[in-house]
């Protein structure tokens, strides 16, 4: 089949989606797992797969190692893999001894395009290797592997220290037949390439210390549990104060959690927690040690009532006494029928019914100790403001029979 | 002098607030933006700037390994039962995570599960298990549980992960095993420098089976 870069890219794009699922899940994606996760048509599929993007492996389907290795190289992610450093320095060799022998024009161009290759791929392989270094010490849970594959990459420095010693020997030996070449491009690209190997140079001896550092630290973790067996061997045996000097290197120790230090308290005053910042603060306590009977103090809400009526209660109020007083000395009423058919003072006119509620509300509150409590029910039949008839029914209240009674006698 | 004119960072407050709790504050920590509070003590300006400033409070940030933590000035360290027991039962759970298969290292990550898995199936730290002193002992993974809780009251661990249950150990850790380093066996040599003791023969561990 013949296949135009075009075609690639197309189906490249199209199956974006499938690709970049591919790409994350590397372990085995079945074939319906692949059509069921993202959104391909059969015929897109059948084409990635004739265009081998895809590999279909009894059932399993996988990336193109080729596609992998290209977005992990464009990523700068993926294993460091120094043996394609070693192919393209041996191609620059291949290449100078083509050109020295001909001294034809031809070779120079290959030439060009494998040292600036490698101008890039060295530097990414370092990023890699970098990466892949960090990301073992930081996230490879089993110590063994972890220490393995530091040593790994360890082989793969000295493996690319090695490359870039070797690509300085070849551009140094051949310095004269490359000046001679005349070409002023491929004299750029090797003094740039130079730049970037002492720089990388530079970097891999850092890399170096990175691992040297990380190995260390987890070969003392590995002693350190080891004299940790033993001291608990000497604990257990009830000997550990006599056999080390843990008392002194414990007594030592200064950190303020150890040595009983309580973190400062600031005593915050009593003013302070009526505020506003003061009751976010009371909330935040309470939410801590799950306070549930907080009183919320809330900012109060609109006034329900206008000023004239606040006056008219404040009145009452003060006349409550009177009104007490009256109410004890008469006998016929109980205390609600007494506030309904009260005449009240001109001055504060006719009260609503709600209004007689609340006096009787606050009558009882107020004066419980001197009224007589029935705990009978009473209910009655009255007229609401817009003159609908509303049944009522209220608890009554008699003057208090020691009252009665002193009536009586009087 | 004004505490304007200091040019403290912003963070100082955060940095106080966890210091000053007798917690360590260590680079590979995620939670309250530890790995960020860690560079900002880790800039040498800012370092000094805080030491000073906190010093008035009479605390001194201490710096070890990839972490720092407070102490206190002008009180040497004391000697307390709980400090001993403190540290006695550290050298329990280290000898236990030390007896692990899968040894548990600066930055690794692990649920107590896993722990309570292997405890189970090797009687060896099933009674290694049995003998550090725990408030629960209904069963294994509680046990482990709370040798999580307390090493992440402690800061030497975090939990990372609320829902899988999984904890990764910070820096602070470090300080567990400098303690432990620190203590001399009477009669046996003492390898007081890391870098010096990476080829010590008798280490039973060994790096490549191969």
């Amino acid at each position: 089949m013949q296949i135009s870069i075009n075609d690639i890219i197309s189906t490249l794009y199209y199956s974006r989606e499938a690709i970049e699922y591919l790409f994350a899940k590397k372990d085995n994606i079945s074939i319906s797992q692949l059509k069921s996760e993202v959104n391909i048509s059969e015929e897109m599929y059948q084409r990635m797969k004739s265009m081998e993007i895809i590999y279909e492996y009894e059932n399993t389907v996988v990336l193109n190692d080729s596609v992998i290795n290209m977005m992990e190289d464009i990523l700068q992610i993926g294993e460091s893999t120094p043996g394609i450093i070693s192919e393209y320095v041996a191609e620059v060799r291949r290449y100078i001894s083509f050109y020295q022998e001909t001294n034809h024009y031809r070779f120079i161009s290959p030439l060009k395009k494998y040292l600036r290759r490698l101008d890039k791929a060295i530097t990414r392989e370092i990023i890699k290797l970098q990466k892949s270094i960090d990301d073992t010490y930081k996230n490879e849970s089993n110590y063994r592997i972890k220490l393995r594959r530091l040593e790994e990459y360890r082989d793969k420095r000295d493996t690319l220290i090695n490359n870039i010693y070797s690509l300085q020997n070849v551009l140094s030996e051949n310095r004269h037949t490359l000046s001679i070449s005349g070409d002023a491009q491929l004299f750029q690209i090797i003094q740039t390439l130079k730049q970037t190997l002492l720089e990388n140079l530079d970097y891999l001896i850092e890399i170096q210390t990175d691992i040297t550092d990380y190995i260390n630290k987890i070969q003392y973790q590995l002693d350190v549990y080891q004299k940790a067996q033993q001291l608990k061997e000497l604990k257990d045996q009830g000997i550990l104060n006599f056999s080390t000097n843990f008392h002194e290197v414990i007594e030592k120790l200064n950190p303020i959690r150890f040595n009983g230090h309580k973190s400062p308290r600031t005593k915050i005053a009593i003013d302070t927690l009526y505020t506003d910042i003061g009751q976010q603060l009371c909330q935040k306590i309470a939410e801590k040690y799950k306070v549930t009977q907080l009183r919320h103090r809330t900012t109060a809400g609109q006034l329900s009532f206008n000023i004239n009526e606040k006056l008219l209660d404040h009145q009452i109020l003060i006349d409550t006494q009177a009104l007490v007083d009256k109410f004890l000395k008469q006998k016929e009423k109980d205390l609600f029928e007494f506030i309904l058919h009260y005449k009240f003072p001109k001055q504060i006119g006719e009260l609503s019914l709600e209004q007689k509620l609340s006096l009787f509300v606050e009558i009882l509150i107020q004066y419980e100790k001197q009224l007589n409590f029935s705990y009978r029910l009473k209910y009655i039949e009255i007229m609401d403001e817009n003159n609908q008839p509303k049944k009522i029914g209220y608890t009554i209240i008699l003057p208090s029979k020691q009252k009665v009674k002193q009536t009586a006698e009087s | 002098m004004k505490v304007e004119d200091l040019e403290l960072p912003k963070q100082t407050h955060e940095i106080f607030n966890i210091l000053a709790r007798g917690h360590f504050i260590s680079s590979n920590g995620t939670k309250e933006g530890m790995g960020r509070l860690y560079d900002i003590l880790n800039d040498p300006q800012n370092f000094e700037k805080l030491q000073d400033y906190f010093s008035v409070l009479r605390y001194k940030i201490e710096k070890g390994n990839n972490y720092f933590y407070f102490s206190k000035l002008n009180e040497p360290p004391s000697i307390t039962e709980k400090k001993l027991e403190t540290f006695e039962k550290y050298i329990d759970i280290i000898d236990l995570f030390a007896s692990l298969d899968n040894k548990i290292t600066i930055g690794s990550r692990f649920r107590p599960s896993e722990i309570a898995e292997e405890c189970n199936a090797n009687v060896r730290l099933k009674q290694k298990l049995n003998k550090i002193p725990l408030y629960r002992s209904e069963n294994f993974l509680n046990k482990i549980r709370e040798i999580c809780n307390m090493l992440a009251r402690d800061s030497f661990l975090e939990l990372e992960d609320e829902i899988s249950e999984t904890y990764k150990v910070l820096d602070a850790y470090t300080y567990l095993l400098d303690v432990i380093n620190a203590i001399t066996i009477f009669g046996q040599p003492q390898y007081s420098d890391n870098s010096e003791n990476s080829n010590n023969e008798n280490i039973d561990i060994n790096i490549n089976p191969n």
